[in-house]
């Protein structure tokens, strides 16, 4: 490091403490683009964090069936958003015989976490004259747990019935009028009506799960849907949610003849409107950077302009002229280190205060990544806008100074 | 016979780009080690400009100055800011002291910009110099919280921290009374002697510039 490096820190620092008012001001108007930029990310960030934990919280990251009928099962499967009711369903349910040795592969993986073989299909359940569209799922309970929490999300009866209990979503609960003990009357397609106990209501905070799942152990729904050992899909929690793709595609070429779809395909349209909505926060918070540095500039220039005296009676004294251009590089440094302390405390604030008073149940989130970047972006426009009106003054000729003097 | 310190031959300067203004026609001078020469003429003679070339602030249109024994032509700029700085000292009209700093501050600028920091020598030669121009009391004041005679003694003080071989002076009288006129050039004729450095005044004042060494007078951008 040149030893002139602490002459013109101290040139800067004095030029800062010479106009407190003006150096504040523009720590001010720093602070408040920083501020603005950390309110908007913690807010986004924060917001986004909460809907893909609801997305992927209680749900499989994966689900794993057979080529021919994979997707489509899938989806329901996941069910997010309807049932589909045909008329064939028990070649739907059919297909996938060798899924222990599927299961078992899949288990081995370190960066899967729950692996769940599904039985499922589809039928009404009848109560006096209501008629009430379902889904029935058969899965290991205990392991169920792991990616439903079902224990810890019953509101009526119990999970533990002694040969197996049987779980009703809540709204569907209520659509029939009933709760747990009651008994139903549930028409699987192509078999033949008949009448079980409910042990059990959930409620899962998915409107799907809720409207349309009757839950048991899978040996229980395969022996009311006759699919004997069969199952339809397997269900994945992954450890690394946004691993979820890669892990499909990986998976796809280990397993022919069956497809995978992970939790972004499925929700390919919230995933585009997260992203959306993050470019129009970035596009915002942009223009923000950008306002701000124009006026710092301006700010700086004229301030540059005015030690134009004194910048040349300096150089006459020999100083350099890049010197003189560190001078007020510091001084963009040194005004931009402020503005940032500043404005993520403002910001934070901002936020939390935000978070109070519009009652929003989700938390901020500000992440490293997003901090460094506007850190960094902020040092750079800050030592830019000090910096670049100052050249022409670091340029000056003393003997311009010297005359006029 | 002292040596010849600043030596310039030859120099010519114009001004401006399309219409060319010849101020300075050729000028040879020679100014020795430990010569205190003042440099008379009327306004716009090229007092000044002549100046300014020899201290390495402005450029010749053509001519060359030698100031022991380095060709000033030679230097780039950032070189002849070096050069500037270690081997001359400036004085002039106004004071040029910088107000965010205090007056033993300012007299060490010229020493700073290039060390950084201030060595306790440099700090007791900045104290020795101010002791010099009468202002140890001023020391840790504000530039602009003193008198302008006081602040021109600062200026002069903060010229010889590098202990300059050579002092230009631009009339370092020119903003002062009778009074303050007399102490600084008292000042500066004592400390040619003392130090032994050369200086070149340009003064408007004959009275002044007939008690240096030399003078030489300047007309129509030649010296008479």
């Amino acid at each position: 490091m040149k030893s002139s490096f602490w002459f013109e820190i101290s040139l800067a620092r004095r030029f800062l403490e010479e106009n407190k008012a003006q150096t504040m001001l523009i720590v001010l108007g720093i602070a408040i683009g920083v501020a603005v930029m950390v309110f908007l990310s913690a807010l986004i960030d924060g917001l986004q964090a909460n809907l893909i934990q609801k997305t992927v919280g209680r749900s499989a990251h994966l689900v794993v069936g057979s080529a021919d009928y994979g997707a489509a099962n899938a989806s329901r499967a996941r069910a997010e958003h309807r049932v589909l009711l045909q008329d064939n369903t028990q070649q739907n349910v059919a297909p996938m015989v060798e899924w222990r040795n599927v299961s078992a592969a899949l288990a081995a993986d370190s960066r899967i976490e729950t692996v769940l073989p599904v039985v499922e299909g589809s039928g009404l359940i009848r109560r006096g004259q209501a008629d009430c569209a379902i889904v029935l799922r058969g899965f290991d309970l205990q392991r169920g747990d792991r990616i439903y929490d079902l224990s810890n999300s019953i509101i009526a009866g119990s999970r533990n019935a002694p040969d197996g209990a049987v779980l009703i979503g809540k709204d569907l609960a209520e659509d029939l009028g009933i709760t747990a003990g009651d008994p139903i009357q549930l028409e699987l397609s192509g078999r033949e009506a008949l009448s079980i106990l409910v042990d059990g209501v959930f409620d899962l905070g998915m409107s799907a799960a809720n409207q349309r799942w009757l839950v048991m152990d899978q040996r229980q729904a395969a022996a009311l849907l006759g699919t004997g050992d069969r199952i339809t899909s397997i269900e994945i929690q992954v450890k690394q949610v946004f691993e979820a793709e890669k892990l499909a595609r990986e998976w796809e070429t280990h397993l022919p003849g069956y497809e995978i779809e992970s939790w972004q395909e499925s929700n390919a349209s919230m995933l585009s409107a997260l992203s959306s909505q993050s470019s129009s926060s970035y596009t915002i918070q942009f223009f923000v950077l950008l306002a701000v540095t124009l006026g710092v500039a301006s700010v700086l220039a004229i301030s540059a302009v005015q030690k134009s005296k004194q910048i040349g009676i300096l150089k006459a004294m020999g100083i350099r002229t890049s010197s003189v251009a560190r001078v007020f590089v510091f001084q963009g440094m040194t005004l931009g280190l402020l503005g940032i302390l500043l404005g993520f405390g403002l910001g934070l604030a901002m936020s939390k205060a935000f978070i109070i008073f519009a009652r929003q149940d989700y938390t901020l989130l500000m992440k490293p990544l997003t901090s460094a970047i506007i850190i960094l972006t902020t040092m750079v426009a800050a030592t830019l806008s000090a910096y670049l009106p100052a050249r022409k003054v670091a340029q000056i000729n003393p003997i311009e100074v010297i005359r006029n003097g | 016979m002292a040596e010849v310190l600043i030596k310039a031959r030859g120099i010519v300067k114009d001004f401006g780009e399309t219409v060319k203004t010849r101020v300075l026609f050729g000028i040879d001078l020679e100014v020795r080690a430990g010569e205190f020469a003042s440099l008379i003429g009327a306004s716009g003679s090229g007092k000044s400009t002549l100046l300014n070339i020899i201290g390495g602030l402005d450029r010749p249109t053509a001519g060359q100055v030698i100031i022991d024994g380095t060709d000033l032509g030679s230097l780039d700029d950032d070189g002849l800011a070096l050069f500037r700085n270690q081997t001359m000292g400036f004085i002039f009209q106004s004071h040029f002291l910088l107000p965010q700093f205090t007056v033993l501050e300012n007299v060490l600028i010229p020493y700073l910009i290039y060390a950084g920091r201030a060595t306790p020598a440099a700090e007791k030669r900045a104290l020795e110099l101010l002791d010099r121009v009468g202002l140890n009391h001023r020391r840790d004041q504000r530039a602009n919280a003193i008198s302008g005679g006081e602040q021109q003694r600062a200026a002069i003080a903060r010229a010889l921290i590098n202990q300059p071989q050579m002092i230009l002076a631009d009339e370092p009288t020119g903003n002062l009374d009778t009074s303050n006129t007399e102490k600084v050039f008292a000042m500066l004729r004592e400390i040619n002697l003392d130090l032994g450095a050369s200086f070149i005044m340009v003064t408007h004042d004959r009275s002044l510039a007939a008690r240096t060494d030399r003078v030489l007078e300047m007309s129509d951008g030649m010296i008479i």
